[in-house]
């Protein structure tokens, strides 16, 4: 080809290692090398270059900014050059050792030197004295790199780890050791470790000891796919396109290859390479790759990537190779419904995001995109993913039919841009969600998790996913799995059976959406079956109980089955469009986007009925969520009662639902006040699965644990925690501080002490009372609607018994603080249930044992009151 | 003829011992409620947590029907930390968890078999009575429910190391009046060091007993050669010192 004969060496320098480096704008190239001087090359020219002299011999690395470049020695000094007059400007960092890479971050302020010191310094640019060390790496460092955002560095360390470093805050932070990735290599050595940051800014490439390049997501960091390089030496250098569709690699074995991102498929190899090249940039913007060699040697490939590929270098920031993208959030939605006439995109295949290849944006390349549509869908999309729990939701799709593809500009989003979308009425609507599924991780999902079990599913070469079904009890159940074609991605699991659905054209040949049920055990042959929904309907929520299964759908249709397949009801959801739904026994609870708020958030509503009796409970009465905060789960207790948790960890009950417009929702739980967290440093967060009885009859709400800055329960699935409901009193560091106290004042037995005491445990029953309360209001409004067993009458009892107790306990310590608590401790009095007639007299007698006469005779006289008619208390308190 | 067991328990026994502790399982697969001679067993119904006798959990787990939680002083962060503070205070042992507040009628169990020192919400901070032993059963037994059972492995052993290093080098001072405090010791250890302590400190006694015969014998010469104005006061400060 005419390309390739163009091709020629540039002698740069004295044969040995040379390195290059591009400044940003992509005029000017500058190599390094073992020779006391740089050369500045000037893109499109074939003039003899500028020599910058005064340099240090024996370069190991160089880096460019807009009008400086940075080279690193092996004498162990970091120097910088000015571009303007080609010259020499300062010494930014000396180190005892070989320095062995430089990485520029990409605003160009900080560089960081990797040496043979176990250190790792990160040097200001302008201020060589502000210099930030990275230490947890036990070995010398053979490459770093700056991620595109310039917030995390990667440390290739030669004991065969990646150290990734945060840098956001003033003291460096390691968030992950990735270990396995690369292959440990000596610091002299040409084969490379590099951590290669995708230009999409969520995922990086390394070379493995296999001699692959492996991508790894960053915000789980699971492997993704994998380029089967087949080189036959190890890897020495790889780089991606700047707009990361294309990655070229070269090994030892001097070939250079060509790869496609989207399919990690070979494009081109070229196999005129004389010396093993050690580095290779592309150029910024245009199709030129320029590579030097460990001759000293320096080619400038113009027209590198073979007519037939250019579109694929001129297209936009291409995602990075996932095998689910991560931004399809934890719906696993691809796109938005098919309702307003966009296509769909599936699961599968997410790396199509660009139009077809001759497309007009791609014919006109990245600089004549539509700015207005970016504007209003995209910037909006970054905005939600990065404001929330950064666990990215499904896309938008912009009036095009195109997903967006905002979370792939490289360039932070900007306020400006913010501002506009904002100003846009833009409501936000809540995502719809499974309860119990995650997104996926790697090639991992877990699509639901019950008290009975959980179901996951791999996604496997070739389209079609591995389900597996878990159960707790193994000795009940036989767990199973089976490999699924139609690549559901929605389960339900109870004791009876578990429920399935997937998404219309999910097996490729436009099979509508179905569900799919399957019972765990019969008496007759397997009776498990499959029901498919009208073309262009699409699940967004199912739910299954002991009698029925719901399917809210994205054509805002609520349908029922029976657990044989009979529908038995179908109807329009008034709240729209659905998010999900939960059903126990004959119950249902739907909830749907209701009317925008003032935030332009949309308000939940839930809608609960009874599918026997035909009853509405509460008709889209509203679900009471704090600004900025999503739901994250909703199911029903072991009981029967409606539970949710929202996205700040808060579990709130409904009480009193089974009467219309009297339901309140009732903060059972807050996990940011339990008291493990109190001692604070711990970081974790809670995966709500279910609220249930313990064996002693109290309930506990069941959740995993999960440690870090994760969000989701990932393989292995972690142990179910329990933990005692508490309702948000105080908060966790006061309550740890008293009990502290209460240990201390074992060993000082003071007065003030003391007093502490009686606060604190004044507190304790405090919680005690509100708590029982709560349960006994709860408990009650079930028990007048159904048909009470006697050990829930007794349970009812033990809860008045208990209420009264804690009462007791704290008009104790009322007439223990003394005689101007009298009116408090009176109050206490009043709000006795006196379930077994004996609690007024228990509180006189604690008031006489006080030596509280005047309490006393209160007591006695309201005993007396109830005595005569409890019929009267209630009419009191009007008067 | 006696048997020939030294005194003390010996360490099977004070394993058996042991077994009585609670420990906090995960069951998998529902068990009917057993009446235990320690008292009734709620029924076991997954994935319900349950805090059982060791000697149960064992038994299930061997058998595949339970996961045991390991208690939160076994995890790899908590035994560092009290390996620090071994190491750190060279003449005291760990201290012992604390006891819950008395209630005031004075009901609570305050012997460790009865107070769940080793179940899923113990203190993660401090060595119960039976750690060691408690530790290599379940190191031994259920390996696979630890996240790194090697590493707990090596800390347990490096705590018994200390230990026990500091419980001979107590031994001492263990001369007619001294004494060395133990408090925080484990079953085990007190097992283990018992037949060396009495040892050592029943040789002292042997060695000390006939300097003291000696000693008196020579007050007695003394005292008889009529150094008697100070006699009576030697008398009584020997009969003391017996």
């Amino acid at each position: 080809m005419a390309s390739e004969q163009r091709l020629r060496s540039r002698q740069a320098h004295a044969p040995g290692a040379t390195y290059l480096a591009y400044t940003p704008n992509g005029k000017k190239l500058i190599t390094a090398g073992v020779d006391n001087y740089c050369r500045v090359f000037t893109t499109g020219s074939d003039d003899e270059p500028i020599t910058v002299d005064d340099c240090q011999e024996n370069n190991a690395a160089v880096v460019a900014g807009n009008g400086f470049f940075i080279t690193g020695s092996e004498d162990g000094t970091v120097s910088k050059y000015s571009l303007e007059g080609n010259k020499f400007e300062e010494i930014l960092v000396r180190t005892t050792l070989p320095v062995r890479d430089v990485a520029l971050s990409p605003d160009g302020n900080w560089i960081a030197v990797a040496s043979d010191e176990l250190s790792v310094n990160v040097v200001s640019t302008k201020d060589m004295t502000k210099v930030r060390t990275l230490r947890d790496q036990p070995r010398a460092v053979k490459h770093v790199s700056f991620d595109k955002k310039g917030e995390h560095l990667a440390v290739s360390c030669t004991d065969g780890n990646i150290y990734i470093y945060s840098l956001d805050e003033d003291e460096p932070e390691m968030v992950k050791k990735v270990d396995g990735m690369i292959k440990s290599l000596e610091t002299e050595s040409e084969s490379s470790s590099k951590v290669l940051w995708h230009p999409d800014g969520r995922a990086f490439a390394t070379p493995t000891a296999l001699r692959d390049v492996q991508v790894m997501s960053t915000n789980d960091w699971a492997r993704q796919r994998v380029f089967k390089t087949g080189h036959t030496a190890d890897i020495t250098a790889a780089a991606w396109s700047p707009n990361g569709a294309l990655l070229a690699t070269t090994s030892n074995d001097l070939n250079l290859k060509l790869w496609d991102t989207k399919t990690q498929k070979l494009l081109k190899t070229f196999d005129d390479v004389k010396a093993t090249i050690l580095a290779m940039v592309w150029h910024p913007s245009e199709n030129i790759l320029s590579y030097t060699n460990n001759e000293g040697e320096l080619f400038i490939h113009t027209d590198f990537v073979p007519g037939e590929h250019l579109p694929l270098l001129n297209r936009s920031t291409v995602s990075a190779p996932f095998f689910h993208d991560p931004s399809e959030g934890r719906a696993g939605l691809a796109s938005a419904p098919q309702a307003n006439g966009t296509t769909r995109e599936l699961p599968g295949r997410p790396r199509q995001r660009d139009g077809t290849p001759d497309s007009l944006d791609d014919l006109l390349g990245p600089d004549f995109r539509d700015d207005e549509a970016r504007d209003d869908g995209d910037e909006d999309m970054e905005d939600f993913v990065v404001d929330d729990d950064g666990a990215g939701y499904a896309q938008a799709v912009n009036g095009h039919g195109k997903r967006t593809n905002g979370h792939l500009n490289s360039v932070e989003p900007s306020a400006k841009k913010r501002a506009t979308a904002s100003a846009l009425f833009r409501p936000q609507i809540h995502e719809p969600f499974q309860p119990g599924s995650t997104p996926w991780r790697g090639n991992r999902r877990l699509l639901c998790c019950s008290l009975t079990g959980n179901v996951e599913t791999v996604s496997q070469e070739g389209r079609h996913h591995t389900v597996t079904v878990n159960f707790y009890d193994q000795h009940t159940f036989r767990n199973f799995h089976f490999t699924d074609i139609f690549l559901y991605d929605k389960a339900c699991l109870n004791e009876n059976g578990t429920l399935f659905a997937c998404q219309s054209n999910s097996a490729g040949d436009g099979n509508p959406a179905m569900i799919y049920y399957r019972p765990h055990e019969t008496w007759t042959t397997r009776t498990d079956w499959r029901t498919n929904l009208p073309t262009g309907e699409s699940v967004t929520a199912i739910a299954l109980s002991d009698s029925y299964i719901c399917v809210t759908t994205s054509t805002n249709y609520v349908r029922i089955y029976s657990l044989f397949g009979l529908p038995i009801r179908v109807y329009r959801q008034k709240s729209s469009p659905a998010v999900t739904c939960a059903a126990w026994r004959d119950y249902i609870l739907t909830i749907g986007n209701g009317p925008i708020q003032s935030d332009l958030s949309t308000q939940l509503l839930y809608t609960i009925e009874n599918v026997k009796h035909d009853t509405i409970y509460q008709d889209s009465d509203i679900l009471a969520l704090p600004p900025n905060t999503t739901l994250d789960s909703v199911f029903f207790s072991a009981s029967g009662d409606p539970y949710i948790y929202d996205s700040s960890g808060v579990l709130l009950t409904l009480l009193n639902w089974r009467t219309n417009g009297q339901a309140r929702w009732v903060p059972m739980l807050d996990t940011k006040c339990l008291l493990r967290l109190a001692t604070g440093g711990k970081e974790e967060s809670y995966w709500p699965v279910g609220v249930a009885f313990d064996s002693a009859g109290v309930s506990k709400f069941h959740c995993m644990i999960i440690k870090g800055r994760e969000k989701y329960p990932s393989a292995p699935v972690p142990h179910l925690s329990e933990f005692s409901f508490q309702i948000p009193l105080s908060s966790a560091s006061d309550r740890k501080k008293t009990i502290a106290s209460l240990e201390n004042e074992e060993l000082s037995d003071d007065e003030e002490s003391t007093g502490k005491k009686g606060e604190n445990k004044q507190q304790e029953h405090e919680q005690s009372f509100i708590l029982s309360s709560t349960l006994h209001a709860q408990l009650s409004s079930t028990l007048t609607h159904t048909r009470p067993s006697l050990s829930q009458k007794q349970d009812l009892t033990n809860l008045e018994v208990a209420i009264d107790r804690a009462l007791l306990q704290l008009l104790g310590l009322e007439c223990l603080a003394g005689e101007d608590h009298g009116m408090k401790a009176l109050e206490i009095v009043s709000l006795m249930r006196d379930a077994n007639g004996k609690m007024l007299d228990l509180a006189g007698k604690v008031a006489s044992r006080y030596g509280r006469d005047v309490l006393g005779e209160k007591i006695r006289e309201l005993a007396e009151k109830r005595a005569a008619g409890g019929d009267d208390e209630d009419e009191d308190e009007y008067a | 003829m006696a048997l020939p067991l030294p005194p003390g328990l010996t360490p099977p026994e004070i394993a058996f011992l042991c077994e009585m502790e609670l420990v906090t399982v995960i069951p998998r697969q529902r068990l009917e409620g057993l009446e235990l001679l320690g008292g009734p067993l709620k029924p076991l119904n997954p994935p319900q947590r349950s805090n059982i006798p060791l000697w149960l959990a064992l038994l299930l787990k061997r058998q595949r029907r339970a996961n045991i939680l390991p208690p939160p002083w076994l995890n790899t962060h908590s035994l560092t930390a009290i390996l620090d503070h071994e190491t750190e205070h060279a003449d005291t042992f760990s201290p012992p968890p604390r006891l819950p507040s008395q209630p005031s009628d004075n009901t609570l169990p305050i012997s460790p078999p009865f107070l769940p020192t080793s179940t899923a919400d113990a203190a993660p901070d401090a060595l119960p009575y039976h750690w060691l032993e408690l530790g290599e059963m379940l190191l031994e037994a259920a390996a696979d429910d630890f996240e790194e059972p090697d590493q707990v492995r090596k800390l347990l052993r490096g705590l018994r190391e200390v230990r026990m290093a500091k419980l001979r080098s107590g031994v001492e001072v263990l001369d007619a009046a001294g004494g060395i405090k133990m408090n925080g010791v484990g079953g085990m250890e007190v097992g283990e060091g018992r037949s060396f302590i009495t040892g050592v400190v029943d040789g002292l006694r042997k060695i000390g007993a006939s300097r003291e015969q000696q000693r008196k014998d020579r007050d007695a010469e003394e005292a008889e050669n009529g150094y008697s104005g100070t006699a009576g006061d030697y008398d009584d400060d020997e009969m003391d010192m017996q």
